[in-house]
């Protein structure tokens, strides 16, 4: 008998799409070897079943149950670098998706991990940060602060103990690249931590994991054990230990100073800048926190060399990034660019246009706090200052689509009540300028607005930017205020008279 | 060879930092309350504050603070509709008003528990099959208003 071996996903957004029911029906199979593996991020076209091909893998997108007998004849397999979709990508961070068991370390191992950390670990702490000064990478988890900056800011703080924390509290809608990395490569994390700790001097490591995500929790937790087993968790002669912690369901917590409080066990609320965590963090002590994306940027950075990464991109916006599209197109999924492209090339050439029946009426980039685009602007190069120009944000890199059935009104009105409710409270700017913004567009929705509202709106939104002492009050008017902008008419609509 | 001990991990007390919060950490022993209990009983407050060592107004603030810790027992089964962006533009109005609209004829049981908690919730991350439902720990998505009866009929 021949055996046949088959990949399938095991990332939680292909279960959604029914990867176990294949998964249950394939195992019970004497001629099938099912391999789970992460997800190459192709979502529509999930749940996707691959097998070995001459050339590479050979892929069967959309697979119901009735399609195995002629998958497992091997009749109607696509190869894998015929799907557009996934050729013209640059893959750096994500290179190991949809090919990787995410939990053999061996196959990480094979595929070039660990490379960043021995590299590292030869290197004395200044010259690492000074390899990260040339890649010129930045935060990818909203901010975009030069990432050598913070580095070298622990690295020379005097102290006893220091910290590296995880931000893995991926708040932003339309984003999941951090889920993706910590369900389907965890030890690429896991190896950024290690680089940072060997850098900075660090003596524990934590990663704030939100409670929405319960696979990803468990999948890097098991990492970290095998890890710890492979006797890898070893930074200049001390044990390093990395510990998953569990949020519970704030937004803000993904604020930096926030998710250290939660971390230290309090309400989530937002400590004033400065001191900046990097000198006084966890405990007060020096603490490095990056989002999940980041520290997994960092081993191809130490294997490849600064000068790799910044070849990549733009000016200022040096490397790759992962946009996750989503919302109402004909291709959702994750997608892994360098950064520069416009906005409409990749919504046409990744998005695949509208989904079936929909016309386009606006794209928010950067989660609920992002600005709205309608058609005419979307010609804006994806990169961290043509988006700052314009006032809007990259944050995570979510790209949501709407359609022409959705009423900016009742969309605005659902930002801010998203921030009133997730505002911590600490400043007075958000914690009340959200509450009466959402008032005042709940009247306006229910026909009870004026125009003195639509200039009491403008000017909340500006001294809510200007005021607030966080990202979540100062961009919270920029998602409403754009609304407005480019779809004035459905506001002054609906004003009585 | 001097064997080392395993990670320790996850237990409020077994933390290797050298040197452990001299704090008692108050989120995650009310999450550790609710992963056994289901809930925590807004009566027991005045018990863990005493035995953490806080005052009263520290637990009640973290409780209050958290929306995933509950005061009240939930149902047999919790489902969450995604409020996310991607599913707003995927218009999830209509998938939570189906919800709704069978899980209020089903929540009539009498002499039972609640079968069903119906939250809505901010993104699941699972926003390229929008829109999403996710019942207990399982994630659904491409959910139509049209397949919530066959989805949660099998949580009983």
């Amino acid at each position: 008998m021949t055996i046949a071996r088959l990949y399938l996903s095991n990332d939680t957004s292909s279960k959604a799409a029914g990867a176990d029911r294949l998964a249950e029906l394939l195992e019970a199979r004497p001629d099938v070897q099912l391999v789970r593996t992460s997800s190459r991020g192709a979502f529509y076209l999930e749940p996707m079943i691959e097998r070995d091909g001459p050339n590479g893998r050979l892929v069967w997108p959309r697979v119901t149950a009735g399609d195995l007998t002629s998958l497992l004849e091997g009749r109607g397999g696509k190869p894998i670098d015929e799907i557009p979709y996934l050729a013209q990508q640059t893959r750096a961070t994500f290179s190991n998706f949809g090919i990787t068991e995410p939990l053999a370390l061996d196959e990480y191992q094979a595929r070039g991990g660990f490379k960043g950390l021995e590299a590292a670990m030869a290197l004395a702490p200044e010259s690492i940060v000074q390899e990260l000064r040339i890649s010129q990478l930045r935060g990818r988890g909203g901010a975009a602060f030069p990432v050598w900056n913070k580095w070298e800011a622990a690295r020379q703080a005097d102290a006893e103990e220091k910290y590296i924390v995880v931000n893995a509290d991926e708040g932003d809608a339309g984003t999941y690249c951090d889920r993706m990395i910590l369900e389907g490569d965890p030890f690429r994390l896991i190896e950024g931590v290690l680089i940072c700790a060997h850098t900075i001097g660090a003596t524990k490591g934590y990663i704030y994991c939100r409670q929405e995500y319960p696979a990803a929790a468990r999948t890097v937790r098991t990492a970290i054990q095998k890890a710890d087993e492979a006797e890898l968790l070893e930074v200049d002669g001390r044990t390093f230990s990395i510990e998953v912690i569990s949020g519970a369901g704030s937004y803000v917590c993904g604020e930096e100073t926030a998710l250290l409080e939660s971390l230290e066990g309090r309400r989530g609320v937002v400590r004033a800048k400065p001191p900046y965590p990097a000198v006084s963090g966890l405990f007060g002590r020096p603490t490095v926190v990056s989002n999940v994306l980041t520290f997994a940027t960092v081993p191809n950075i130490l294997a490849r060399g600064g000068a790799w990464h910044a070849s990549l991109g733009t000016e200022r916006s040096r490397g790759t990034i992962p946009l996750q599209i989503g919302g109402r197109v004909k291709q959702p999924g994750l997608v892994e660019i360098p950064f520069g492209m416009t906005l409409r090339q990749v919504l046409e050439k990744f998005g695949g246009g509208m989904a079936d029946g929909a016309t386009f009426k606006a794209v928010q980039v950067g989660g609920p706090l992002g600005s709205l685009f309608p058609e005419s602007r979307l010609d804006i190069p994806i990169c961290y200052d043509a988006f700052s120009d314009a006032g809007a944000i990259l944050g995570h890199g979510g790209i949501v689509v709407y359609d022409d059935r959705t009423e900016m009104v009742a969309l605005a009105r659902h930002f801010m009540a998203f921030t009133a409710e997730e505002s911590c409270g600490k400043c007075t700017p958000c914690r009340i300028g959200s509450v009466r913004a959402r008032e005042v567009l709940d009247a306006i929705l229910g026909g009870r607005g004026s125009q003195e509202d639509l200039a009491l709106l403008a000017d909340l939104g500006d001294t809510m930017k200007a005021t607030s002492l966080c990202a979540l009050g100062g961009r919270a008017p920029y998602p409403v205020m754009t609304a407005i902008e480019h779809f004035s008419e459905e506001f002054t609509r609906r004003l009585p008279g | 060879m001097i064997t080392r001990p395993p990670l320790a991990m996850m237990e409020p007390s077994g933390s290797r930092s050298a040197k452990p919060p001299a704090k008692p950490n108050i989120l995650k022993t009310l999450l550790t309350i609710q992963q056994a209990n289901g809930h925590v009983p807004i009566d027991s407050v005045p018990h863990i504050a005493h035995s953490l060592g806080v005052t009263e107004a520290d637990v009640a603030g973290v409780l209050s603070y958290y929306p995933d810790l509950r005061t009240n027992a939930p149902g047999r089964h919790v489902v969450r509709v995604c409020m996310g962006e991607s599913c707003i533009a995927n218009h999830c109005d209509r998938v939570l008003q189906a919800v709704d609209e069978y899980v209020g004829h089903l929540n009539c049981e009498p002499g039972r528990a609640l079968r069903y908690t119906v939250e809505k919730t901010s993104c699941m991350g699972n926003c390229a099959l929008s829109p999403t439902v996710s019942i207990d720990d399982d994630v659904h998505g491409r959910v139509t208003p049209g397949n919530i009866a066959t989805l949660l009929e099998p949580y009983r």
